[in-house]
């Protein structure tokens, strides 16, 4: 059987206007199935963050048409959007973005507490899941200040996951890592995709990081070629 | 504190405050000595607020207490009145239209006919708690050949006494003696060491229509009102009658004291209605008093408004500092799931947990403050202390001012933290 996709763009243009009108993205359309393991690569400039910005509904001011899991999100209101992201999304970018003030623990529980699908035991043991997956388990009660980049990326990720989303996307996820923590998290991506039927989607410009993907789309001044 | 650590230890027992709380409270934990300036920003208003507001309470009841303690709640006398068609009427019967061209007062004493069935009238109305009836002229005291003026007030003294407490002023006698006595006379410490005057003393009192009266000091009272104590004299009805050279039923005024003073004004109109005669309240009366409570309330208002104004800028100086802050941590909410109104509700929790925190504390302060003030000794006039009131009511005021204020201090953050972009933040 087919597998279904899991995401579906149509005709995506999107302009800058500051400082003067300039077309980052023109007219692109792809789709990624369930279970995928997408690179998006290209030179700075290129159009492949805002391409992703839009990808992950938290950039609305774009044309076209985007489905995500089967439901179109264009169109959709902001607070319609965030609840969408909480339940279908996870993001992992270049800096971990944990809440510095909270535990490991608590920052990967945050989006499911936000989710209110299982009750708080629950939750709790399913962060402590995650983050055995990732094996910082015992890190969970640390402050998420205290820990290093490589771990702080791990709990980031395991944040990412912790409300089972259909795609995760990944801006520069290793971009901030050293090459073995880099080859770490690409290895937790592959397993994800490979073994638990994840669709990831990442930009990188990591040339090593997108071959080893099972697909990478190029992007050169706002068009993707293939 | 205890509540951070058990959040942070994540105790499977920690009370379930919900996600934008927790978030609330850890923003604000994080910069603990801001929220402690912004709290006390709040602890300090609250504190004033309570302490202004029981003192001006305090200073509108004595006042008050001071005036009802020389003037009846209500008074009903006998204006003179103008001639109008209506009495013409009924001199000469309504065959025909009558009317006056240059209308004047009529003649008149001023007398209250028949005031025992009044009496009666007002005693039978449902507010009605103490009534007496009353006959004053005035008149010049004198001792050999001391002269002074005054007021005589021809009264049953026991009733006058319910009504002002007029045993508690006494310096010598006592109410009694003059009931006892129907040539007696109370008088004021005043007149007392204008006049030489001592209990058992004689004094001469003259009307202004040329009669005299000789009469036996019973009691001295001081009331502490200059005015009052050097010029008026309690003395028992038929000698002011016989004075003004009037029958046994002359009575000018029927004093009324009700239930609740503050509603002198219409029951005073009923009053009038029950009884056909004018129906004085004190607050009429009293005008200036009045005057000088709306000031006192004015005062005590603006300066409690200016403080919960510098509070609610202190609360919202804070958060949007932790905004500043915390902007890259807003957006990752945003990116994870958080809609505009959660971000609104973890910034108004904030506002509301300093506004909380700080109100808690500031009624505590502001009943200590008003404890100490209210120890201080003034010492003039017939103000020892300053006069102080402890009412709940003004303690819950506080509670919902100050939260109020919080959350309009925190609104206009809450909603700034809630427009936060995450694209352009996330990606710099």
């Amino acid at each position: 059987m087919e597998p279904a996709p899991a995401l579906q763009a149509d005709h995506i243009t999107k302009y800058f206007y500051d400082p003067v009108k300039f077309q980052v993205l023109s007219d692109i359309g792809f789709t990624i199935l369930k279970g995928e393991f997408v690179s998006i690569t290209g030179k700075s400039g290129s159009g492949k963050s805002s391409l992703l910005y839009v990808l992950s509904t938290m950039d609305t001011d774009y044309e076209g048409m985007l489905m995500l899991d089967g439901e179109v999100v264009t169109g959709k209101k902001q607070d319609q959007l965030a609840m969408f992201r909480n339940n279908k999304l996870g993001f992992v970018f270049q800096f971990h973005y944990l809440l510095p003030d909270f535990t490991n623990l608590k920052n990967v529980m945050i989006p499911a507490l936000r989710l209110k699908k299982y009750d708080y035991r629950e939750v709790e043991h399913r962060a402590y899941e995650k983050l055995g997956m990732l094996g910082v388990q015992e890190l969970a009660l640390k402050l998420a200040s205290r820990i290093s980049g490589g771990e702080q990326q791990r709990v980031a990720i395991a944040r990412a996951l912790i409300n089972d989303p259909v795609i995760i996307m990944g801006d520069e996820p290793t971009g901030n890592l050293d090459s073995k923590n880099a080859a770490n998290v690409f290895d937790i991506f592959r397993t994800l995709s490979r073994e638990f039927g994840q669709t990831i989607i990442t930009v990188t410009h990591d040339n090593d990081f997108a071959r080893k993907s099972d697909r990478i789309l190029e992007m050169v001044d706002g068009k993707l070629i293939y | 504190m205890a509540l951070t650590r058990q959040i942070k230890s994540s105790s499977p027992d920690m009370p379930r405050l919900g996600i934008n709380i927790e978030i609330a409270f850890t923003f604000l934990s994080s910069r603990r000595r801001q929220t402690a300036v912004a709290a006390m920003g709040v602890t300090f208003g609250m504190s004033m607020f309570i302490f202004i507001n029981s003192l001006i309470t305090g200073t509108n009841e004595y006042f008050e207490k001071a005036t009802l303690s020389t003037i009846p709640h209500i008074r009903l006398y006998q204006d003179n009145l103008m001639c109008t068609p209506d009495m013409l009427n009924r001199y000469l019967g309504t065959g025909r239209i009558n009317l006056i061209s240059n209308p004047e007062l009529t003649i008149s004493d001023n007398r209250i006919y028949n005031p025992g069935s009044i009496v009666q009238l007002v005693r039978q109305y449902k507010q009605t708690e103490a009534v007496s009836m009353q006959v004053s002229a005035n008149v010049i005291y004198a001792n050999g050949n001391v002269q002074q003026n005054g007021n005589v007030f021809g009264v049953n003294i026991l009733e006058q006494d319910k009504m002002f407490d007029i045993s508690s002023t006494m310096l010598a006698g006592s109410v009694n003696d003059l009931n006892q006595t129907l040539d007696g006379i109370l008088i004021g410490s005043g007149l007392s060491r204008n006049l030489n005057l001592k209990n058992g003393d004689r004094i001469l009192l003259t009307s202004s229509n040329g009669s005299s009266k000789s009469l036996k000091v019973v009691g001295i009272f001081q009331t502490t009102i200059k005015s009052i104590d050097n010029s008026k004299t309690y003395v028992n009805v038929p000698q002011v009658q016989q004075l003004l050279k009037k029958d046994r039923s002359y009575i000018t005024d029927i004093y009324v004291n009700i239930r609740d003073h503050n509603k002198s004004a219409p029951v005073a109109h009923e009053l009038e209605k029950l009884t056909g005669y004018n129906a004085e309240a004190w607050q009429v009366a009293n005008q200036q008093s009045l005057a000088a409570r709306r000031i006192r309330d004015i005062i005590a208002n603006s300066m409690v408004l200016v403080i919960l104004l510098v509070a609610g800028f202190g609360i919202y100086n804070i958060l949007n500092m932790v905004i500043y802050e915390k902007i890259k941590e807003i957006a990752i909410l945003k990116a994870n799931g958080f809609a505009g109104r959660h971000v609104v509700s973890i910034f108004l929790w904030q506002a509301f947990i300093i506004g909380l925190a700080g109100s808690i504390i500031g009624e505590v302060f502001g009943w200590i403050i008003s404890l100490a003030v209210s120890k201080i000794y003034i010492g003039v006039g017939n103000v020892t202390y300053l006069p102080m009131t402890y009412y709940f009511r003004h303690y819950l005021q506080a509670l919902a001012f100050g939260l109020i204020t919080s959350a309009l201090a925190g609104y206009i953050p809450a909603i700034k933290a809630s427009k936060v972009d995450p694209v352009k933040i996330i990606r710099g």
